[in-house]
């Protein structure tokens, strides 16, 4: 049997556990905490086998059906949006792009965002599928 | 002037102010914590300097998509199907031989996805799209 060492007129609880996991929480939010750029528009993605998770992406880029461009939650003209993407880039270096092309989404107009997101320096660009 | 209700020997720090920071500090991480996994599939193209285009001519396998969405391969038009089947037999021939995906500007990127996504299946890490010469 342990002994109080100290007694007390009133009860005190012990708060030194309580801390030592909020500080844990606290750190673990901090560091995971990735502040995703989101597209802020659903798009239907296609679908792929071969897809691999973007561990990294930090940058979503929506492309609509009928042929919008959505960055970090605004619709952008596709000729602004290189720099668009390069104040986004320049918050987060180390992220990547992901580009979520609507199926029914022109052909050319995907090309041309990959070629913006290349032309601002990116290293790594994606396009998002969902799995089959 | 404040009297303590109770002064002890030893002198305590109050925690309380402290602990109301850390406590909003981790609602605030906790709120914006966004646990978003996107997958997909690496669009990067190949470095410039490594093409050859008069060399690999004949070797490399390619794809295009019209504006009505259909699909020829090697200027031979098949099935979406029959994508898959397709490039394997063409990249048996020729193992060094890359697949390049050129579609209309009017055509579906999902279509392009699909078939990006057939090839890989069929065994080519080299897949590119490239930009239709009109």
């Amino acid at each position: 049997m342990r002994e109080h060492t100290q007694q007390e007129e009133e009860a005190e609880i012990n708060m030194t556990p309580m801390l030592d996991i909020v500080f844990i929480m606290l750190i673990f939010f901090i560091v995971t905490a990735t502040f995703i750029k989101e597209s802020g528009i659903t798009v239907e993605k296609p679908s792929a086998v071969t897809a691999e998770k973007q561990d990294r992406a930090s940058i979503l880029i929506a492309i609509t059906d009928n042929d919008e461009v959505w960055i970090n939650r605004q619709k952008v003209d596709i000729k602004s949006l290189r720099t668009n993407i390069e104040k986004l880039h320049a918050e987060n270096p180390q992220g990547t792009v992901v580009v979520q092309a609507d199926v029914r989404s022109k052909a050319g107009l995907l090309i041309a965002v990959t070629e913006a997101v290349n032309a601002s320096g990116v290293p790594s660009v994606a396009v998002a599928t969902e799995e089959k | 002037m404040r009297k303590f209700s109770k002064p002890d020997e030893e002198a305590e720090i109050n925690m309380t102010p402290m602990l109301d920071i850390v406590f909003i500090m981790l609602i605030f991480f906790i709120v914006t914590a966004s646990f978003v996994k996107e997958s997909g599939l690496d669009v990067n193209k190949p470095p410039p300097s490594e093409q050859q285009p008069q060399d690999d001519k004949k070797k490399n396998i390619l794809i295009q998509i019209d504006a009505s969405n259909r699909i020829f391969v090697n200027l031979r038009p098949i099935d979406i199907a029959s994508v898959r089947a397709n490039v394997e037999r063409l990249h048996a021939e020729n193992p060094e031989g890359v697949v390049v995906i050129q579609p209309a500007s009017d055509a579906f990127a999902g279509l392009v996805v699909e078939i990006y996504d057939q090839a890989r299946q069929a065994g080519v890490d080299n897949v590119s799209i490239a930009e239709a010469t009109q």
